[in-house]
C-alpha cells in the first residue's frame, strides 16, 4: 500500500507537470522504466500511459495490481487486521475496478480519479493508525511500510534524474520531485524555497523531520524493528538490527556531499543495495522465504 | 450540438473588438483552441462547467460574503473558455507595462524628494498635494533600491480598433494574482491535454519571482532574510489570496497582532521568542498600517512599524504612499511623465480623462454625460461610478450635485467599449466584455511581467463593469509562445 500511495502521488504530479510546465513530457520513457510485462511501443499517448501505469492488469507494477495483491494479502491475514481495515481495502479494490474510474482516466480528468484513489489511500493510513492494536502485526506492517518507502524514495529520485537528463532547468525538476513526495511545502518553509540540489538532497536523504526522507524512513524501520526484540530469536534480531544500523550509519557518515549527480547516484545505489539486503534477510529469517 | 456548432452560431457584437472572431472568421490565436475542442458536445461542456464550480468550492478558492452575521463562501465565477493573447500582442503589452511602471516609480521617488516634475510644471503641484493618498510622512524617506512599485496590477482594456488602453495603474495592494494561478490549474483539470498542445506560456513562476524580489529587498545583508506576508485577517475578502501566496512562497502569514516593534525593529512573536523581520509584503492599506502615524483606530497594523521602515530596518512592499501615483486624477499625466522621465513615447494608450475641477471639462462632461463614465479618484472596485449610458436622469442629477460638492474627487472618461470574448453561459456561447490585469514585479534586477494576468469578465449581458464586487467573473488567460 505504501508503494501504491507513492506511485499515485508521483503519477499525479507528473501528469500535472506534463500539462502545465514540462512541455513534451516523455511518457514513453517513463513507462519503459517503471512497467514490466507491457510493450512500450503500444503506449502512444498520455492517456494510454496513465492507463498502463494505473489500471493495466498485465502490468505487474500497476496500481491495480498493487491493490489487488494488497487485498489478497489482507484476506489471508484477516485474523491480524481489523474489520475496518479489511473493509477499507475492499473499498479500495472496488474503486480501482470501477468502470467510472477507468472512464475518468481514459476520457475525463485523470486528476479526479487519482484524487479519489488517494483518498482511499489516506483512509487506509488513518484506519491502520486508529484501529490496529500495537502488536506484532502492527510492527510488521510498519516495518514493511518504511522499507518500501525507502525504496520508493530512491526509485522516484532515480526516475527524476533520468527524466531531467541534461535539462538546464534543474529547479523545475526538483520542484516536481518534491511535489511527488509531498515535500514541496516543507521545502519552501525549511529551505526557503531554494530548490538548490544540495538542499533538495538534504531534505530527501537526511532531514529527519520530513516523513519522506530516506533517513526518516530508516529510523522508523529501526524503531518498529526494535518492537520485535522480545518476539525474535536473538541471532535473527541481532543480524537484521546490524543491517539497519549499518544503513543508517553509512548514510549519516557518507564520504561525499550529495551535490553532484554521480554522488547522488552512488548514494542511491549503496542505500538501495543495503535496504534490499535487509529486506531479504527479514524475509528469510522471519518468514522462512528462501 | 458541439463546440464547433457553438462557435459557428457565436455572434460577436457589432463595432466592438471581439477577441475570438473578426468578420465571421476565427482570429489566429483562437484557431488551435477551436480546432481542439470542436468535437466536444454541449453536455460535456456543461459538465466541465459544473466540474470547475465544484473544484473551486472544494479547493476553497472562494471569497466570503457576510450576511446576518454568517459567512457565506462564494466562488469567484469562472468561465471555462480561455482568453488567448498572441505572442506579439503580449510583447507589446509587456513593453508598455514595463515602461509605465518604470516611469511611475520615478515619479514616486521624485514627488517624495526633489519634485522636479512639479517644479517644471509637468504635473500640477496642487493636484499632488490635494491627493488624499499623497503621504507627507514619506517625503525624503529613502526606500530600498529606490523601488516603490514592487507589485503592480495594470488594468488594460481594448477598444474597437484593437488598441490596448491602460485604465488604471494599481500600485498599492493589487489583488487577483491567485486567481490567475488557480484559473490555470482549473484549465488543465477541465481540458486535459489541451495546454501542452496549445503552446501556452506558464504562469507558475510568479511566486518564485515575487519571493526572489522580496528577499532582495532585505535591508540587511543576510543569506536568509525573514519575509512575512501581513494580512488584515480572515475577514478580508482577499484572504484566500494571502494564504495562497504565503503558502506558495513558504513565508509566514501574519496579522498585525503577531508583530511587535522594539527599538525601531520589527519582530514576529513565535513560540521560540521574538524573531526579527526583514521584509513585509503587506496587504494592509497605508491608512491602517501604523496607528501611531496614520489611522489611530486601526487594529490591523503594527504600532511603530512606519518608524522602523523610515529607519531602514524593515522593507515594506509596496512602499507606503504609492496611492498618489495611481490616483485617477494623476492618471492623465502618466504619458507626460513617460516623456519627461524616460524621453520615450508611451507604448500603451491612455483613455482621455477630464478633471471635473476644471470648469470647461465639467461643462463638456455633463453636456455629453451619456457617453461618459464618471469615477471617484480614490475609489476602486467599481464603486462610486456613474455609467452615463445606463444611468437615469435622476441618477445623473444626484451625481452632478455630488460632484459639485468636491469636484477634485471626480474624473470623467468617454465610455470605451471593452472588447468581448466568448463565454459559455446557460448552454450557449455568448459575448461578454473583458479587461486584463497583468501583474508586474519590480525588483532590484528590473521589472518582470509574468506572461498572462487576470482576465475579468462582466458576466451580465451588455455590462462594462468587470469588478468581482459588481458581479464580474474571470477566465484563464493564455499567452502563446508563438
Amino acid at each position: 500500500m505504501e508503494r501504491t500511495d507513492n506511485l499515485l502521488r508521483m503519477l499525479r504530479t507528473n501528469y500535472i507537470a506534463s500539462q502545465d510546465e514540462i512541455l513534451d513530457f516523455q511518457w514513453k520513457n517513463y513507462v519503459k522504466h517503471t512497467v514490466s510485462g507491457i510493450r512500450v511501443d503500444d503506449v502512444d499517448s498520455y492517456r494510454e500511459a496513465l492507463f498502463v501505469l494505473l489500471l493495466s492488469k498485465e502490468n505487474d507494477s500497476s496500481i491495480f495490481t498493487n491493490i489487488v495483491r494488497a487485498r489478497e494479502n489482507a484476506r489471508s491475514v484477516q485474523d491480524y487486521i481489523t474489520k475496518e481495515l479489511w473493509q477499507n481495502l475492499n473499498d479500495y479494490y472496488h474503486l480501482i475496478r470501477s468502470p467510472e474510474t477507468e472512464r475518468t482516466i481514459r476520457e475525463d480528468d485523470p486528476v479526479t480519479a487519482m484524487d479519489l484513489l488517494l483518498r482511499e489511500s489516506t483512509l487506509f493510513y488513518g484506519t491502520v493508525d486508529i484501529t490496529m492494536y500495537r502488536g506484532e502485526g502492527y510492527a510488521f506492517l510498519n516495518l514493511g511500510k518504511y522499507i518500501e518507502r525507502t525504496l520508493q524514495i530512491l526509485d522516484i529520485l532515480q526516475l527524476r534524474i533520468q527524466d531531467m537528463g541534461t535539462s538546464p532547468n534543474e529547479a523545475v525538476h526538483w520542484k516536481y520531485l518534491l511535489y511527488s513526495l509531498s515535500g514541496y511545502e516543507f521545502h519552501t518553509k525549511e529551505y526557503k524555497n531554494s530548490l538548490a540540489t544540495s538542499d533538495v538532497m538534504d531534505q530527501l536523504f537526511f532531514n529527519t523531520r520530513f516523513p519522506h526522507s530516506v533517513m526518516y524512513a530508516l529510523l522508523q524501520t529501526d524503531r518498529y524493528f526494535d518492537r520485535l526484540d522480545a518476539l525474535s530469536l536473538p541471532e535473527n534480531f541481532k543480524e537484521i538490527k546490524f543491517l539497519i544500523g549499518k544503513s543508517i550509519s553509512d548514510l549519516k557518515y557518507r564520504m561525499h556531499p550529495v551535490t553532484e549527480v554521480k554522488y547522488i547516484q552512488e548514494l542511491i545505489d549503496v542505500t538501495r543495495t543495503q535496504v534490499v539486503m535487509c529486506s531479504g534477510k527479514l524475509a528469510t529469517r522471519y518468514f522462512g522465504y528462501s | 450540438m458541439s463546440f464547433a456548432r457553438l462557435t459557428e452560431t457565436y455572434s460577436s457584437p457589432p463595432n466592438i473588438w471581439d477577441e475570438m472572431c473578426s468578420g465571421g472568421s476565427i482570429r489566429p490565436p483562437y484557431q488551435s483552441l477551436v480546432q481542439s475542442l470542436k468535437e466536444i458536445s454541449l453536455a460535456d461542456l456543461s459538465s466541465k462547467d459544473d466540474m470547475a464550480k465544484k473544484l473551486f468550492m472544494s479547493q476553497g478558492i472562494t471569497f466570503t460574503v457576510y450576511n446576518s452575521g454568517e459567512g457565506i463562501e462564494k466562488i469567484f465565477p469562472f468561465d471555462i473558455i480561455p482568453r488567448i493573447i498572441h505572442a506579439s500582442e503580449w510583447a507589446h503589452i509587456e513593453r508598455g507595462i514595463k515602461q509605465r511602471i518604470k516611469a511611475l516609480n520615478i515619479f514616486l521617488e521624485d514627488v517624495y524628494h526633489n519634485q522636479f516634475i512639479l517644479k517644471d510644471g509637468i504635473v500640477p503641484a496642487a493636484l499632488v498635494y490635494s491627493c488624499p493618498n499623497y503621504l507627507r510622512e514619506m517625503v525624503d524617506v529613502k526606500v530600498p533600491h529606490g523601488i516603490y512599485t514592487h507589485i503592480a496590477g495594470v488594468d488594460l482594456i481594448r477598444d474597437s480598433d484593437g488598441s490596448f488602453y491602460v485604465l488604471e495603474d494599481n500600485l498599492r495592494t493589487p489583488s487577483g494574482v491567485s486567481y490567475m494561478l488557480e484559473n490555470r490549474n482549473m484549465t488543465y483539470r477541465i481540458f486535459p491535454g489541451l495546454l501542452p498542445k496549445s503552446n501556452v506560456r506558464s504562469v507558475k513562476d510568479y511566486p518564485d519571482l515575487l519571493l526572489k524580489n522580496l528577499k532582495a529587498l532585505s535591508p540587511q545583508q543576510k543569506s536568509e532574510p525573514r519575509v512575512v506576508l501581513l494580512t488584515p485577517g480572515i475577514f478580508n475578502s482577499a484572504y484566500f489570496e494571502h494564504t495562497t501566496l504565503a503558502r506558495l512562497m513558504g513565508i509566514e502569514l501574519v496579522e498585525g497582532r503577531d508583530l511587535v516593534v522594539d527599538n525601531a525593529k520589527v519582530y514576529m512573536k513565535t513560540t521560540a521568542g521574538l524573531k526579527q523581520i526583514d521584509v513585509i509584503y503587506r496587504r494592509v492599506d497605508d491608512e491602517f498600517i501604523d496607528p501611531l502615524v496614520f489611522n489611530p483606530d486601526s487594529i490591523l497594523g503594527v504600532s511603530g512599524i512606519y518608524y522602523a521602515f523610515r529607519k531602514g530596518n524593515v522593507a515594506l512592499v509596496n512602499a507606503p504612499g504609492n496611492g498618489v501615483a495611481d490616483d485617477k486624477a494623476i492618471y492623465p499625466y502618466v504619458p507626460a511623465m513617460i516623456k519627461y522621465y524616460l524621453n520615450e513615447e508611451p507604448i500603451l494608450k491612455t483613455v482621455p480623462t477630464y478633471s471635473l475641477d476644471n470648469p470647461d471639462h465639467f461643462k463638456l462632461v455633463f453636456d455629453s454625460v451619456h457617453k461618459m463614465v464618471i469615477k471617484k479618484t480614490n475609489e476602486s472596485g467599481g464603486y462610486g461610478m456613474l455609467m452615463g449610458h445606463t444611468a437615469s436622469e435622476n441618477q445623473i442629477t444626484e451625481y452632478k450635485h455630488e460632484v459639485m460638492k468636491n469636484p477634485r474627487q471626480f474624473i470623467a472618461q468617454p465610455i470605451i467599449s471593452l472588447s468581448s470574448v466568448p463565454c459559455y453561459i446557460d448552454g450557449k456561447m455568448q459575448p461578454r466584455h473583458v479587461d486584463l490585469r497583468p501583474f508586474a514585479l519590480f525588483g532590484p534586477q528590473g521589472i518582470e511581467a509574468p506572461p498572462g494576468g487576470l482576465t475579468r469578465v462582466a458576466l451580465r449581458e451588455g455590462s462594462l463593469v468587470v469588478n468581482s464586487s459588481q458581479g464580474g467573473g474571470s477566465k484563464d488567460t493564455w499567452v502563446l509562445t508563438s
